[in-house]
C-alpha cells in the first residue's frame, strides 16, 4: 500500500500507471509524427521536390532580341522594341461578373461590348485581345486578380525609314519572323535563338519566382547593309516623281558602287508603309528591281558593240550603212526610230540607238561567242543576293540561234532580264572590264581578288564608255541624262512590253548610266513600266531621274565635279 | 494479468507524489498572479505567436487573391489577432472561475453544447462550408460549436468519472451511460458531418473514463465495438471509404482524391532540414487548399523545415506533459473532478495535435481538424485559450491546496 493513499479504494481506483501511459503513448504518437517527418524531409524529399517542380515550375520562352538593320553609316533600318500583348482565356472570362469584365474592358480601353465580341471572335481557350501594347500599359494586367488573362511580352518590329526600304528590307509577321525582304532571306542571322527561364508559377499561372536561365537568348546579330538611307531617299523620291509625272504603272532604280560592287540604293514604286501593315498589296510587296524580267532593249547595244570592238570586227568609227533604217532579215524586218542618215560610224549607232546598226553588226559575229559574252555579263544567272526571289533571265538556247534571233538579240530583245543584273553589267563596263560581285552589306575591304572577273579589255572598255557619253551629249537619245558639274554616260532603252506572246502598244523605258564619266563612281539604272503621258522613250523618261540622282548624290558623296565651265558655277551656286 | 504487467511498465515502485511544478513555490497566505506552470503558459504562449505569424505567411496569397477579403493581405492576420485577444480575455475570465463552479455548471453546459449542436444543424441558422454543416454565422465571424463542445465534454466526463467512482467495474453502470451519451453527441456531429471532432469527442470521453479507473475488460470490448463501428461508418460510405483509402497512396490520384495531401507531402519536402525560409512557401500560392487552417502545419514544414517541426512537435509536447502533470498532481490530492477533467483537455489536445499533424504527413485519412493554438479560426483558437485557463485554474488551486489554503 502506497504510502500518500488516503483511501485505499480510490487509489486503485485511479491508477497511476494509467496516466504514464496515456502521456507515454501521446509522446509515442509525437515521434511517430517527427519520425514521418524527418522521412518525408530527409530521405523522400528529392522525390516530393521533384514533384513539386513538375506541378509548378514551367520553361518559359523568352524571346531573343531580334538583330537591328543598319544601313552603311548606322541609320536604323530595322528596329525592335519590347512590348506586351494580352490574351484571355474565353471560356474562364465568359464566368466572371459583369464587374469584372468592365473593369477588364476599362483596362483595355475599350467597351464591354467590343470585349465580348474579341471573346466570341477569338479561340475557344485562347484569343488575343490587344497586342503589342507599350509593356508599361500591360502592366496592370500582369497581377489580374482572376484567372483567364495574361500578358506576353514580345519585341515589336519597327521599320523608321518607312515606304523607302520596304520592299528591300521586308516585314516581319506578327509572331517576329521574317517574311518578306531581307528579314525573310536573313531570318536566321537576326533572330538569334530564344531562351528558356526556369520560373516558379502560382497555380493561377503567375510568375512568382524567377529562377535559373535554362538557356539565355541568343540576341540576333545586327546586319549592316551596303545600303545609304540619303541615296536611297534620293532615288525614291526621284522614282516617285517620274512614276507620277508619267502616270506609270511602276518603277524602279539601283545605285550601285562601281569601285567595290556595293548596292547602295535599291528603290522600288510603288511600295508601301512596313509599319502598317493592313490591308497589304502584293504587287506594293515585290521587290520588282530583282524580281521583275522585262526585255531590255537598246540598253543592251553597248554590251553588243563591246564584242564587236572586241573581237576587231569593228572600231568605233567603223561606217555602218543603216539603209534607211530598215533591215529585213529572212522574212522579218528590223527598223530604227529616228532613222536620219544613210550610214552612221559605229559610236554614233549608240549614240542614235540605231536597231540596224546593232543588228548588222551582230550579224558578222559568231552566236555563240554573243551567247557567251552576254552569259559572261551575267544573263541568265541568277545573281548572287540575299534576297527572295531573285530572278535569273532567260537567254535564247546557243546552239540553235537563227539570224533573226541574233539580230534581236543585238538591241535587246528575245531575252529577259532584271534591272539589277543590267546595272551589274554596266558596272562592268565603268570599271574599265572588271566585274566586281554584287553585294548588299557593307563592304570594309575590297572585293576578292578572285570573285573579280575581267570580261572586257581595258581598251575595248574605254572605246565604249566613249561611246556611251555621246549619248547624253547633244546628239544623243539621253540629252537629259546629263548633269550640271558632272561627266555622265549610259544608254536608252525603251523597250515593247510583251503580253500572252505579242509584242503590245505598252512600254518600259529605261536608262542604265554611270557618272562620273572620266572616273566612274556610280552605276544608276532607272525603269519605268508602261509610262502613259506625252513620251514613253528611256531618253524622255527614265534618263531625268538618273539625272536627278547622280545630281544629288554625287556632289554629297564629295566627288569633285569632271566637268569644267559655266555649268560648275551653276552647279555650286547655292539653291533657291 | 495485463494489469499487473501494466503495473510493472509504468509504475515503479517507490512512486512518489509528482512535483507540481519544477520550481519551487514560495510559502504564504495566498497564492500570488505568475504562480502558475510557467512552462505550460509560455510553451501555449510560443504556440499561439508562432501560429499567428504562420497563419499571416500561409494565407497573404489566398487573402490576395479572394474577393471575401476585399484582396487584403493581411485580412486573415488581423482576423486571428483579434480571435487570440479575444481568446485571452477569455482565458482571462476563465482563470477566475473556480473549478468547483465548472463542476456545478457542468450538466448545462453540456445541454448548452448539445443544443448548440443541434441548432448548427438545423439549415436556417448553421452555415455550410465545403459541404459540411459546422458554423452559426454570428455577423463578421462564424461560431463552431464543436470547438466548446470538446472542453464541456471534458468537464461531463470528468463530472461523469467522479459521480461513478464506485462503478468503475460495471459495465452497466459506469460504462454504458457515458457511452450512450457519447453516441448521442456521436451522432449530432456525424450530422455535420464532423467526423474530426466525433474522434477527439470520444478520445476524451472515454480516455477520462480509463484514467478513471473503468475496468480494463470493458475497454478491450470497447476498442472492438469502436473498430467494429469504425469499420461499419467507414463501409457505409462510399465518400468516407475513399477519403480513408485515398490517404494511403494519394499519388495514385494527384489530381482529384491524393490532390490534397500530395501539396501537402511536396511542402514537406520541399522544406529539407531547414525550411526555404519563412515567407518563401510556395505551395501556399494557392497549391494547397486550407493552407492556414487544417494544413498549417505543412506550411510550418516547408518554411521552417524540420528544425521548425520539430519545435512545434516539442512545444506541443510540453503542453501534453505538463497538463498531465498537473493532473496526476490534482487527482493525488483527491481533486478528482479537477483532475480528470485537466487529463480531458490534455487528451484533446494530444489526440486532435496528432490527427492533424498524422493528417499533414500523410498518416491518417484527411480529416477536417485545426491544429491546436495555431490554425486559423476563432472558435478552435478561443476554446482552447479556455481549456488551457482551466489547467492553470486547477494547478493554481492545487498550488493553493497544498500551502493549506482552501479556495
Amino acid at each position: 500500500m502506497e504510502q500518500r493513499s488516503i483511501n485505499p479504494l480510490l487509489v486503485l481506483a485511479i491508477p497511476v500507471w494509467r496516466q504514464r501511459m496515456v502521456v507515454f503513448s501521446l509522446l509515442c504518437l509525437f515521434a511517430i509524427l517527427v519520425l514521418r517527418a524527418a522521412y518525408l524531409q530527409g530521405i523522400q524529399d528529392e522525390f516530393l521536390q521533384q514533384q513539386g517542380e513538375a506541378r509548378y515550375e514551367r520553361q518559359i520562352e523568352v524571346p531573343a532580341m531580334r538583330g537591328r538593320v543598319l544601313d552603311r553609316n548606322g541609320h536604323i533600318l530595322a528596329d525592335s522594341s519590347p512590348v506586351a500583348s494580352i490574351w484571355a482565356d474565353p471560356a474562364k472570362v465568359r464566368q466572371w461578373s459583369h464587374e469584372d469584365l468592365s473593369r477588364l474592358a476599362r483596362m483595355l480601353g475599350m467597351s464591354t461590348d467590343e470585349l465580348g465580341r474579341r471573346l466570341e471572335k477569338g479561340g475557344r481557350r485562347f484569343t488575343y485581345l490587344r497586342r503589342h501594347l507599350p509593356p508599361d500599359e500591360a502592366r496592370p494586367l500582369m497581377s489580374w486578380p482572376q484567372e483567364g488573362v495574361g500578358v506576353v511580352e514580345e519585341y515589336l518590329r519597327f521599320y523608321p525609314q518607312g515606304e523607302a526600304f520596304a520592299q528591300l528590307v521586308g516585314l516581319v509577321d506578327v509572331d517576329g519572323q521574317g517574311i518578306e525582304g531581307l528579314e525573310a532571306s536573313l531570318n536566321s542571322s537576326l533572330a538569334g535563338e530564344s531562351g528558356k527561364r526556369l520560373v516558379v508559377q502560382d497555380r493561377r499561372g503567375r510568375v512568382v519566382q524567377d529562377s535559373v536561365w535554362v538557356e539565355r537568348p541568343r540576341d540576333g546579330r545586327d546586319v549592316v547593309l551596303s545600303l545609304d538611307a540619303r541615296i536611297q531617299h534620293i532615288a525614291f523620291r526621284a522614282l516617285e516623281q517620274a512614276v507620277a509625272r508619267h502616270q506609270a504603272r511602276a518603277g524602279g532604280a539601283v545605285v550601285i558602287d562601281v569601285r567595290t560592287g556595293e548596292i547602295l540604293a535599291l528603290a522600288n514604286w510603288p511600295s508601301y508603309n512596313p509599319n502598317r501593315r493592313t490591308g497589304l498589296d502584293l504587287s506594293e510587296v515585290r521587290n520588282r528591281v530583282v524580281t521583275d524580267l522585262y526585255e531590255p532593249g537598246s540598253v543592251m547595244k553597248p554590251l553588243l558593240v563591246a564584242l564587236a570592238l572586241e573581237r576587231g570586227v569593228v572600231k568605233p568609227e567603223t561606217p555602218i550603212d543603216i539603209q534607211g533604217g530598215i533591215l529585213r532579215v529572212g522574212n522579218h524586218s528590223i527598223r530604227d526610230v529616228h532613222a536620219t542618215e544613210r550610214a552612221l560610224t559605229v559610236s554614233q549607232v549608240i549614240q542614235k540607238s540605231s536597231n540596224v546598226g546593232v543588228a548588222k553588226i551582230a550579224l558578222g559575229l559568231d552566236p555563240k561567242d554573243l551567247w557567251r559574252h552576254y552569259r559572261a555579263f551575267g544573263f541568265g544567272t541568277r545573281p548572287d543576293l540575299p534576297l527572295p526571289g531573285v530572278a535569273a533571265g532567260r537567254m535564247l538556247p546557243p546552239d540553235s540561234l537563227k539570224p533573226i534571233e541574233v539580230a534581236t538579240m543585238a538591241y535587246g530583245h528575245g531575252i529577259s532580264t532584271s534591272l539589277l543584273q543590267l546595272a551589274h553589267a554596266y558596272q562592268a563596263i565603268a570599271n574599265d572590264g572588271v566585274m566586281l560581285p554584287l553585294t548588299l552589306m557593307r563592304r570594309d575591304a575590297p572585293p576578292p581578288i578572285d570573285e573579280m572577273r575581267r570580261i572586257l579589255s581595258p581598251k575595248t572598255a574605254r572605246q565604249v564608255k566613249a561611246m556611251m557619253e555621246l549619248v547624253t551629249q547633244p546628239g544623243g537619245t539621253a540629252t537629259r541624262a546629263a548633269v550640271n558639274g558632272y561627266r555622265t554616260a549610259g544608254k536608252t532603252g525603251t523597250a515593247h512590253k510583251l503580253e500572252n506572246g505579242r509584242y503590245v502598244e505598252k512600254y518600259l523605258a529605261s536608262f542604265v548610266g554611270y557618272a562620273p564619266a572620266s572616273q566612274p563612281r556610280l552605276v544608276v539604272a532607272v525603269m519605268i513600266d508602261e509610262p502613259k503621258a506625252k513620251s514613253y522613250y528611256g531618253g524622255a523618261v527614265a534618263a531625268p531621274v538618273f539625272a536627278e540622282i547622280v545630281g544629288q548624290v554625287l556632289p554629297s558623296l564629295g566627288v569633285a565635279p569632271d566637268m569644267p565651265g559655266p555649268t560648275v558655277a551653276a552647279a555650286q551656286r547655292p539653291r533657291g | 494479468m495485463v494489469e499487473t504487467l501494466m503495473r510493472r511498465w509504468f509504475g515503479r515502485r517507490g512512486d512518489r507524489l509528482p512535483p507540481s511544478a519544477p520550481h519551487h513555490v514560495e510559502r504564504g497566505p495566498v497564492a500570488r498572479f505568475g504562480e502558475f506552470d510557467l512552462p505550460l503558459f509560455w510553451a501555449v504562449t510560443a504556440l499561439t505567436l508562432m501560429g499567428l505569424v504562420m497563419v499571416y505567411s500561409a494565407s497573404i496569397a489566398l487573402a490576395d487573391e479572394s474577393p471575401a477579403t476585399g484582396g487584403r493581405a493581411n485580412y486573415f492576420l488581423i482576423r486571428q489577432a483579434v480571435f487570440v485577444l479575444l481568446g485571452a480575455g477569455v482565458a482571462w475570465m476563465t482563470f477566475q472561475v473556480p473549478m468547483r463552479v465548472w463542476q456545478s455548471l457542468t450538466p448545462w453546459l453540456f445541454l448548452l453544447g448539445v443544443v448548440l449542436l443541434i441548432l448548427v444543424l438545423l439549415p436556417g441558422i448553421g452555415k455550410v462550408v465545403n459541404g459540411s454543416r459546422r458554423w452559426i454565422p454570428l455577423g463578421p465571424i462564424n461560431f463552431q460549436p464543436s470547438e466548446f463542445m470538446k472542453l464541456f465534454v471534458s468537464f461531463y466526463a470528468a463530472d461523469y468519472t467522479v459521480r461513478k467512482l464506485r462503478f468503475m467495474a460495471s459495465f452497466w453502470r459506469g460504462f454504458l451511460p457515458l457511452a450512450f451519451v457519447v453516441v448521442l453527441v456521436g451522432v449530432l456531429l456525424l450530422l455535420q458531418p464532423d467526423f474530426g471532432a466525433f474522434a477527439v469527442i470520444s478520445a476524451i470521453a472515454f480516455g477520462v473514463l480509463f484514467l478513471g479507473g473503468l475496468k480494463l475488460r470493458i475497454f478491450f470490448a470497447l476498442i472492438l465495438l469502436a473498430g467494429a463501428a469504425f469499420a461499419v461508418l467507414i463501409l457505409s460510405s462510399e465518400y468516407r471509404s475513399q477519403r480513408l483509402f485515398a490517404f494511403l497512396d494519394p499519388w495514385a490520384d494527384p489530381l482529384g482524391k491524393g490532390y490534397q495531401l500530395t501539396h501537402s507531402l511536396i511542402a514537406f519536402g520541399r522544406g529539407k532540414w531547414f525550411g526555404v525560409g519563412l515567407g518563401g512557401s510556395v505551395e501556399k500560392l494557392l497549391y494547397l487548399p486550407e493552407a492556414h487552417t487544417d494544413f498549417l502545419f505543412a506550411v510550418v514544414g516547408e518554411e521552417l523545415g524540420l528544425v521548425g517541426v520539430c519545435a512545434v512537435v516539442a512545444l506541443f509536447a510540453v503542453v501534453i506533459w505538463r497538463t498531465f502533470t498537473i493532473g496526476r498532481g490534482l487527482v493525488c490530492v483527491e481533486q478528482y473532478f479537477s483532475g480528470l477533467a485537466v487529463f480531458g483537455i490534455g487528451l484533446w489536445i494530444g489526440v486532435q495535435t496528432f490527427i492533424n499533424m498524422g493528417v499533414n504527413v500523410g498518416l491518417l485519412p484527411t480529416k477536417g481538424l485545426t491544429l491546436p493554438f495555431m490554425s486559423y479560426g476563432g472558435s478552435s483558437i478561443i476554446a482552447n485559450l479556455a481549456a488551457m485557463a482551466v489547467v492553470l485554474r486547477a494547478d493554481w488551486e492545487l498550488r493553493c491546496l497544498r500551502r493549506g489554503i482552501q479556495v
